[in-house]
């Protein structure tokens, strides 16, 4: 009996608790609902959006990436660059300090560059990888206490955006860190420190300084969309990533978040795999031809897609390049299934007697991009709609599409969404920088796109490039290796408690967060 | 007692090294993973250099004794994703998924044994019936998505149990600070009513149909009619009598059910944002971080096969007839 009482005791204890429910937060505190947690938070390792979103606000950077998707400086007070392009000298803002209250110097500027390329660490993340070899960065050194020095092995119009992406740090701090002291407790340069970190269930940051209308922000990991978005509408969370289009009627019509939609960066198109992965394979010969090539984008109502399968209206792509750095004059390649088939017929592909031009095959990653599954099906049922016969095959993304794609045996169709920037457009460019680079995963090789490419990237400024950038984009629309579809639509839940606006990039940027008055 | 223990441990030891060959086996075959870490822009030497830090440029058969000799110490080698050890990893969300798994076995045994003595004290009556409607429904309705309708209606609509998250009261427990975890322990309970009951659910039907069934078998027999005849009251003929012998089925399927919870724990853990083993390795199979998949089947099984050795001991203690 006293068993039985003890367990009575124990549920009624429990069911008398709803006070101790997640609350509403307070309002000098911001949360938000992430689907992923951070893997760490050392700086040279750092490597997911969702990592690198949290790791903003709690180191600073020479520049940064603004709202308008320009680079300003940011740690930085003014800039030289030597004639030949490859030394940038930036003087420090004066009274820069890390978190433990360490003045931050020049030398520790120097320290947080060079210590993501020091070799024998064998660091895997953002910085060492992606921004070190796009920056081409060489090394870094102290001029003085207030002016460093990055040098590079070759001239680039990038190299302020890239270094936005370097998470600045105070060297005595971290020389005196073990690897598992710099992953879990960072001692940052920016306005929030960690303050714990209960892995995968909440971050929790506390500002130490401007900019941050919050005293305290809140991430919140929630795997599950759905429950993401419960724990908006009871107003748990004030901002949640990745809606999902079914869910946004809900999140709408409950009174106490709406849903935030923007047209992203990312560069969602169906590649043409012209290389030797795919050789031989059905298709392959006949998308060589870039007439086949443009007629295929007539055969796909991209708008129809988007109203249908995203719930909203996409910016369409011209070229390979985010608005507001394309070339104004081109326009969109309309859904046009009779001109697709006129175009076919000339390329010297007419439709058999069972109605077909040729086979194709293809592929599509399931649950890496917005309702990705379906706009593949989609896709493949347009093309086929105007005689090229289209086997879709979807597959699981981390085990078997990235490998393919990065050994370039997809396709040869394949579903692909690349995310871009809007202060560069040679970065959006950039993944056709060699015939056999890395990113050029349809193998494109058309010599003028790669004669001009090294026009575009020796000019000294972007607006120099433009009359190549344009006719280079010109040529991408007409002839190259992407079916262009669409920027996808990013979907935020926002709290009706607060003001916010998502960026373009996918940055979670929470500076330009307020609480509604 | 002892020999059986110890044979039991070294079939144990079998078991494991199964266990690992069939898990480092079948995320071999899914490719070279050295893409994941590097950068999407990685030239083909910094792939290749990637390759040999990372040791996936060595045969398999070579990989995999060295995963085995590095076992037997203890490490599983460091998480690709996390960047840490992969045991620190796993271990490190192992009591959240012991506090889901041993509530919901809690909530197994302690809402099916009641449900199934009284439907078969009841057979034929609507009570019986609704019992067995409710365990059918049990056994039907997948976890995940018993788990967001319980979201939506307690969480959502009623707004009496919380939605997501997750308070730790073993983890401060292990740590020596049993202060934090008795305070922690009303919230802890309260977080777990929902992830609990969602994973429990299609055990409670499963096991009220199973007690049910045996109980109708052992009200039948001689023994439970010559307790009645002796004018022993019904009560302690169906608790002393009756269920004592009913239950033995049960606690077989207890050693099973862990195992079986364990498997209802990954999508559960996902709904509710549980962190626990379930959530680590599915976010781990994704990214095809290797050691801590390993690291996570090892600890699991090892979890399982000492659960098993403990029925297996209870068994024989409650059934006499059961040697050694």
């Amino acid at each position: 009996m006293n068993t039985l009482n003890s367990l009575l005791l124990a549920g009624a204890v429990a069911l008398a608790a709803p006070s101790l429910s997640h609350a509403a937060p307070p309002d000098n505190t911001i949360v938000v609902g992430l689907s992923a947690d951070a893997a760490t938070f050392d700086p040279a390792q750092i490597s997911s959006r969702d990592n690198s979103n949290i790791a903003k606000h709690i180191f600073a950077t020479l520049f940064t990436v603004n709202f308008e998707g320009e680079v300003t400086p940011y740690l930085v007070d003014e800039t030289s660059v030597s004639a030949d392009g490859l030394s940038y000298t930036f003087t420090l803002k004066d009274g820069l300090t890390c978190e433990d209250g360490e003045p931050l110097t020049a030398e520790d500027v120097a320290y947080s560059f060079n210590r993501p390329a020091d070799k024998s660490l064998a660091f895997t993340g953002n910085t060492p990888g992606f921004v070190y070899t796009t920056l081409g960065f060489k090394s870094a050194e102290a001029v003085d206490d207030l002016n460093v020095k990055i040098n590079l092995s070759a001239k680039t119009t990038l190299a302020l955006g890239m270094m936005s992406q370097v998470y600045i740090h105070c060297k005595d701090s971290y020389e005196a860190m073990t690897p598992e002291e710099a992953a879990d407790k960072p001692i940052g340069s920016g306005s929030y420190r960690l303050a714990s970190w209960d892995r995968g269930s909440q971050i929790v940051l506390e500002k130490v300084k401007d900019p941050g209308n919050f005293e305290t922000i809140i991430w919140r990991i929630i795997p599950e969309a759905s429950t993401r978005t419960a724990e908006l509408i009871a107003g748990n969370v004030d901002i949640i990533t990745n809606v999902s289009p079914d869910q946004a009627p809900a999140i709408d019509s409950s009174g106490s978040a709406a849903v935030a939609k923007v047209n992203g960066t990312r560069r969602m198109q169906v590649g043409f795999n012209l290389g030797k992965g795919v050789e031989g394979m059905p298709g392959a010969k006949e998308i060589q031809d870039p007439k086949v090539r443009h007629a295929l984008q007539y055969a796909v109502d991209v708008p129809g897609i988007c109203s249908q399968l995203l719930g909203t209206e996409c910016t369409r792509m011209t070229s390979l390049v985010n608005p507001p750095n394309d070339n104004p004059e081109l326009t969109p390649i309309p859904y046009d299934p009779d001109k697709a088939e006129q175009l076919l017929d000339e390329a010297g592909y007419p439709r058999n007697a069972e109605g077909v031009r040729f086979s194709i095959r293809l592929q599509g990653p399931r649950g890496r991009y917005l309702n990705d599954a379906n706009v593949v099906q989609a896709i493949g049922q347009y093309l086929s709609d105007v005689g090229v016969q289209t086997e879709v095959e979807l597959l699981e993304w981390a085990t078997v599409y990235s490998p393919l794609l990065r050994t370039k045996e997809m396709g040869p169709l394949f579903f692909l969404g690349q995310g871009g920037v809007t202060w560069n457009p040679l970065y959006d460019m950039s993944l056709f920088s060699t015939p056999d680079g890395a990113t050029n995963y349809q193998s494109w090789t058309d010599q003028r796109w790669f004669d001009d490419w090294k026009l575009a990237v020796d000019a000294d400024t972007v607006e120099e490039a433009r009359p190549v950038i344009n006719r280079m984009l010109k040529l991408f629309h007409e002839e190259g290796p992407w079916l262009l579809l669409y920027f996808q639509p990013d979907f935020y839940g926002v709290s009706n408690r607060i003001e916010w606006t998502p960026r373009r990039d996918e940055e979670i940027d929470l500076f330009n967060a307020t609480l509604k008055s | 007692m002892w020999t059986f223990i110890i044979r039991r441990l070294l079939q144990s030891a079998i078991v494991i090294i199964g266990v690992t060959l069939i898990t480092f086996t079948a995320l071999q075959m899914s490719g070279d993973p050295t893409y994941l870490y590097v950068s999407e822009r990685a030239t083909d030497e910094e792939i290749q250099r990637t390759r040999e830090a990372l040791g996936f440029d060595k045969p398999l058969p070579e990989q995999y004794l060295t995963f085995l000799g590095n076992l037997a110490q203890g490490d599983f080698g460091n998480s690709l994703s996390y960047k840490r050890p992969a045991l620190d990893a796993v271990l490190e969300a192992l009591p959240a998924t012991l506090e889901l798994t041993l509530f919901a076995m809690f909530l197994a045994i302690v809402v099916a044994i009641p449900l199934g003595v009284v439907a078969s004290l009841n057979r034929g009556s609507a009570v019986d019936g609704s019992i067995m409607t409710v365990g059918m429904l049990g056994q039907s309705i997948p976890s995940f998505w018993l788990g967001i309708m319980m979201i939506m209606f307690f969480g959502l609509q009623m707004r009496i149990l919380p939605i997501s998250g997750h308070v730790p009261f073993i983890m401060p427990l292990l740590s020596g600070d049993w202060a934090q975890a008795f305070r922690n322990l009303p919230q802890a309970l309260y977080y777990l009513i929902m992830p609990g009951f969602a994973v429990a659910f299609y055990s409670i039907s499963r096991n009220a149909r199973l007690v049910r069934s045996s109980m109708l078998e052992v009200l039948g027999q001689d023994f439970v009619r010559t307790a009645r005849a002796k004018g022993i009251s019904e009560r302690a003929v169906v608790i002393r009598h009756a269920l004592r012998n009913a239950w033995l089925p049960v606690v077989t399927m207890i050693g099973l059910e862990f195992g079986f919870l364990i498997g209802g724990v990954v999508v559960v853990e996902m709904v509710f944002s549980w962190p626990g083993i379930g959530r680590l390795v599915f976010n781990a199979i994704n990214q095809r971080d290797i050691p801590v998949v390993q690291a996570a089947v090892v600890i699991l099984a090892l979890v399982f096969i000492a659960l098993n050795l403990i029925v297996d001991l209870v068994y024989a203690k409650i059934d006499p007839r059961v040697k050694l």
